[in-house]
């Protein structure tokens, strides 16, 4: 079994070459549902394997068994959460191109499959991340999921902002990987080893953590936190999102950008959590602290935006900082707890997302203002997005909400409070959309525009283009088919009995800590805090609609958003601070020691 | 504002990475726990090249995510570069090239051509390899655009084809570790094949074919990347001239223009 590993790369990528070498002379039809084929036959295979990880699954590449425990090759590690990642990835793949199929505009003369297989190496690259077990080959993968995600973001070549946003996001990934990689050869230079495993038995061996683990850690760790949007590393992902056709969007916010947040709980829990490591006290005040800035920033952000994606691009933000928090408590009930919540959230955020790209192809525009009561005949759409908006609430049975009662049951204290009110503002600028494009609620906006310094700062979002090439006059069954089914697995997630135990079991099964059963399931606190936290949302929108200028002050978090600048430069600098902050955060482990 | 924050954030990390680089081990040490046993895995498969038998055979998954993101650089650029509804194809005209430069540009190719197929059939014995050696191959054609001119370059490698080979280059690889799965060993494990004799062309086993599959895929690979950026400077011209994108704030950016992100207009557009 263990020898079928490498094939959650393999077939996608085989999937992509032969797309691109016939690609040419594929008609469109044909292009797409070969890649549907095969993302299906890989989320197959990432579930059977899923069902067998327990015990773990390892993998030696080429066939190097270990010789008296050393190996020249690379090992693969499928264990519950790194396959468990891997079918997220497949099922959001396949996810992503069956809504592709009708939402995208007809690929240029001779590119049919081009998209496809771009989102099938997409799809490579994010499994072999999620199953690596060897620092480089992580750093393999990530480089690859990377360069396809840029490429897929500026897909839209025909928009100035498209290149812009693809660009930006190429640059601070770009930096975030060299920062990785001089990580890399600062731990191979110390240990000789570059399997996750032994890089943390030679540590430990080694003695007490000095200013090269120090280093190590931070430069590993920004690298992933880039691509996890931690603050102060989150500014690529809004401009990206902004401008990411939809089911690139799906993808990114629903699984790639939680890929960043599951490489730092894999490097710190197999690396850094032994000896010669980093302190435990350490690593939760870096994860802690970033976690809520990140969670802090995300909401407030997200509650100013009236561009319907760079909405949930921030609530992305506000969720992974949530996810941190979560992994911060280096607790078993945290780690579930943060994988539940992670696979209810890709469902609700992908589907939020799917049902944005419907608006943008149906009316020609993402701006909750322009919208203002246009998107009436569209039921469907509407019941979904309240759904959607319910579920980041973490309004019970959704998977987000049983994720979200652990971990913050783990996090404890103040954090609970943050965890609240975090997800009730994402959710209330969502139902605040919901209501005003849906049903027309509240006063009708005034026009953009003429307003001085504070539009300076505002993204409309109604300069879009359609996806669809044209705007459609009704939508596609497959379009809306795809968010339902996706806002069905996260309730399923939470509601199916038993599944949020089977998450905790592959979790703990994992951790160096050893198994620790526990068992999830609803508590009265957790479906109380979840029932608080939707009702807040429900009332934020609704004092929102109602009194436009009570809630909405934008002067107020102006000089947050201004640092939004658009300018790549500040970017840069600021993941410059980022990285010293992280020092700074870890320093005592190297004081003390 | 933006230099005060580029200046405490690098002032930081300069000051982590001295003081991470003072405990490195120091220079011209004797351990080497992961060159020993490389050395050691690379004689045991007869391979003379330690270099190849890492990215060949100890790391080949490595270099089967190295080669992808290569694939995939391909395939992006040929999607972001492609010839935009507001862009048409400007036929450039042929120039007069000086006749010395003429000569030694015929004469270096097919010498170029053919150190660069060497390369690549001898990375098992010596230094070089599929990705060197790719590089040099596809290279030596570009000489046609120097002794030449463009319109003789474009009838040399019509782009078709060579995406094809780039794609069908990176199947082989992964068809080659397949098919050791098939056979009942691990993917991409180096088993098919006998070791043959030390150092001699017929040696390392797969080695040599995956080899190949990457000098086959590097070598298409650039052409098809320096294709793209030749036509975008060369060939295709904007309608009209610069679009307006002007609304995009985010924080008043500008964006530039997909399209004319090179400094090239019609008066500039020459035949080489």
């Amino acid at each position: 079994m263990h020898h079928l590993l490498p094939l959650l790369v393999a077939v996608p990528l085989l999937g992509a070459a032969l797309l691109a070498a016939t690609g040419r002379h594929l008609p469109r039809t044909v292009a797409d549902g070969a890649a549907c084929a095969v993302s299906a036959g890989s989320a197959a295979l990432a579930l059977l394997l899923l069902a067998h990880s327990s015990p773990p699954l390892t993998e030696w590449a080429g066939g190097w068994e270990p010789v008296a425990g050393h190996s020249v090759g690379i090992l693969l590690t499928g264990d519950g959460p790194g396959l468990g990642m891997a079918a997220l990835v497949c099922v959001l793949t396949l996810a992503a191109l069956a809504y592709s199929r009708r939402s995208l505009d007809e690929p240029p003369h001779g590119h049919a499959g081009a998209f496809p297989a771009l989102v099938l190496v997409f799809q490579a690259g994010m499994c072999g991340f999620a199953i690596a077990g060897d620092l480089f080959n992580a750093f393999v993968w990530f480089e690859l999921m990377s360069v396809v995600a840029y490429a897929l973001t500026g897909h839209r070549v025909e928009e100035a902002r498209a290149v812009q946003g693809a660009l930006a996001f190429a640059v601070v990934n770009s930096l975030g990987a060299y920062a990785l990689l001089m990580g890399i050869a600062l731990l191979y230079a110390r240990t000789g080893e570059l399997a996750l495993a032994r890089i943390g038995d030679a540590l430990d061996a080694h003695g007490p953590p000095d200013a090269l683990v120090l280093a190590g850690f931070v430069l590993v760790l920004t690298g992933l936190l880039v691509k996890a949007a931690a603050v102060p590393f989150q500014f690529w992902l809004p401009d990206a999102h902004a401008v990411a056709p939809t089911p690139v969007c799906m993808l990114l916010s629903g699984v790639m950008v939680e890929l960043g947040v599951f490489g730092v709980w894999r490097v710190y829990d197999t690396v850094f959590s032994g000896p010669g490591g980093l302190p435990a006290a350490d690593a939760e005040r870096v994860l802690t602290v970033l976690g809520a800035a990140t969670a802090v920033t995300g909401a407030v952000m997200c509650w100013h935006q009236r561009h319907i994606k760079r909405l949930l691009a921030y609530s992305t933000i506000a969720h992974t900082g949530l996810f941190l928090i979560g992994l911060g408590t280096l607790t078993p009930e945290g780690d579930d707890g943060v994988a539940l919540y992670v696979v209810g959230h890709a469902g609700v955020k992908a589907a939020l997302f799917a049902c944005a790209g419907i608006l943008l192809d149906r009316y020609g525009s993402v701006d909750e203002h322009v919208l203002h009561g246009r998107a009436r005949p569209l039921r469907g759409v509407a019941v979904m997005v309240v759904a959607g908006a319910l579920g980041l609430a973490g309004l019970p049975p959704f998977g987000t909400a049983l994720g979200k009662s652990f971990a913050e049951e783990a996090a404890g204290g103040p954090f609970t409070v943050l965890y609240v009110l975090t997800s009730a503002v994402t959710a209330a600028a969502v139902l605040r959309v919901a209501a005003r494009v849906f049903l027309g609620l509240g006063p009708t906006p005034r026009e953009a525009g003429g307003e001085g310094a504070e539009d300076a700062y505002e993204t409309t979002g109604s300069g879009e283009e359609p996806e669809s090439g044209r705007r459609m006059a009704r939508v596609p069954d497959t379009m809306t088919a795809v968010p339902a089914l996706l806002l069905a697995g996260a309730l399923a997630a939470g509601a199916v009995p038993g599944f949020g135990t089977a998450v905790a079991r592959a979790v703990s099964g994992a951790t160096t800590a050893g198994l620790v059963h526990t068992s999830v399931h609803w508590t009265p606190l957790g479906v109380g805090l979840g029932l608080l936290s939707s009702l807040l949302a429900v009332a934020l929108a609704a004092v929102a609609v109602a009194r436009p200028g009570r809630l909405a002050v934008p002067g107020r978090a102006l000089p947050l958003r201004r640092l939004q600048s658009g300018h790549i430069g500040d970017y840069v600098a600021w993941l410059l601070v980022g990285t010293t902050v992280l020092g700074v955060l870890a320093l005592p482990a190297v004081l003390s020691g | 504002m933006r230099l005060w924050l580029v200046a405490v954030g690098g002032a930081g990390l300069a000051a982590l990475l001295v003081a991470a680089c003072l405990r490195l081990p120091g220079f011209g040490g004797d351990r080497h726990p992961y060159g020993d046993r490389a050395v050691e895995a690379a004689l045991s498969r007869h391979t003379a090249n330690t270099v190849s038998s890492v990215t060949f055979d100890q790391r080949a998954f490595d270099t089967l995510g190295e080669m992808s993101i290569l694939f995939a650089a391909v395939l992006g650029s040929v999607v972001l570069l492609r010839q935009t509804r507001d862009e048409h194809r400007a036929r450039p005209e042929p120039a007069a090239v000086s006749r010395p430069v003429r000569r030694y540009a015929l004469l270096v190719l097919p010498v170029a051509l053919l150190t660069g197929l060497y390369v690549i059939a001898h990375g098992q014995v010596s230094p070089g390899g599929g990705f060197q050696g790719g590089v040099v191959a596809a290279t030596a054609l570009h000489l046609l655009y120097l002794g030449a001119d463009y319109r003789a370059l474009e009838r040399l490698r019509p782009l078709a084809p060579y995406e094809a080979a780039d794609a069908l280059a990176a199947s082989s690889y992964l068809v080659t570790g397949l098919a050791a799965l098939l056979a009942g060993s691990a993917f991409l494990a180096n088993t098919l094949l006998p070791y043959g004799t030390f150092n001699t062309l017929a040696s390392a086993g797969t080695v040599p074919l995956l080899n190949a599959a990457i000098g086959m895929e590097v070598a298409c690979a650039v052409v098809v990347l320096l294709a793209g950026f030749l036509d975008q400077a060369v060939e295709i011209v904007d309608e009209g001239e610069h679009d307006e994108h002007a609304e995009h704030d985010g924080g008043g950016k500008t964006g530039g223009n997909a399209a004319d992100g090179g400094d090239h207009d019609d008066s500039g557009k020459r035949g080489k």
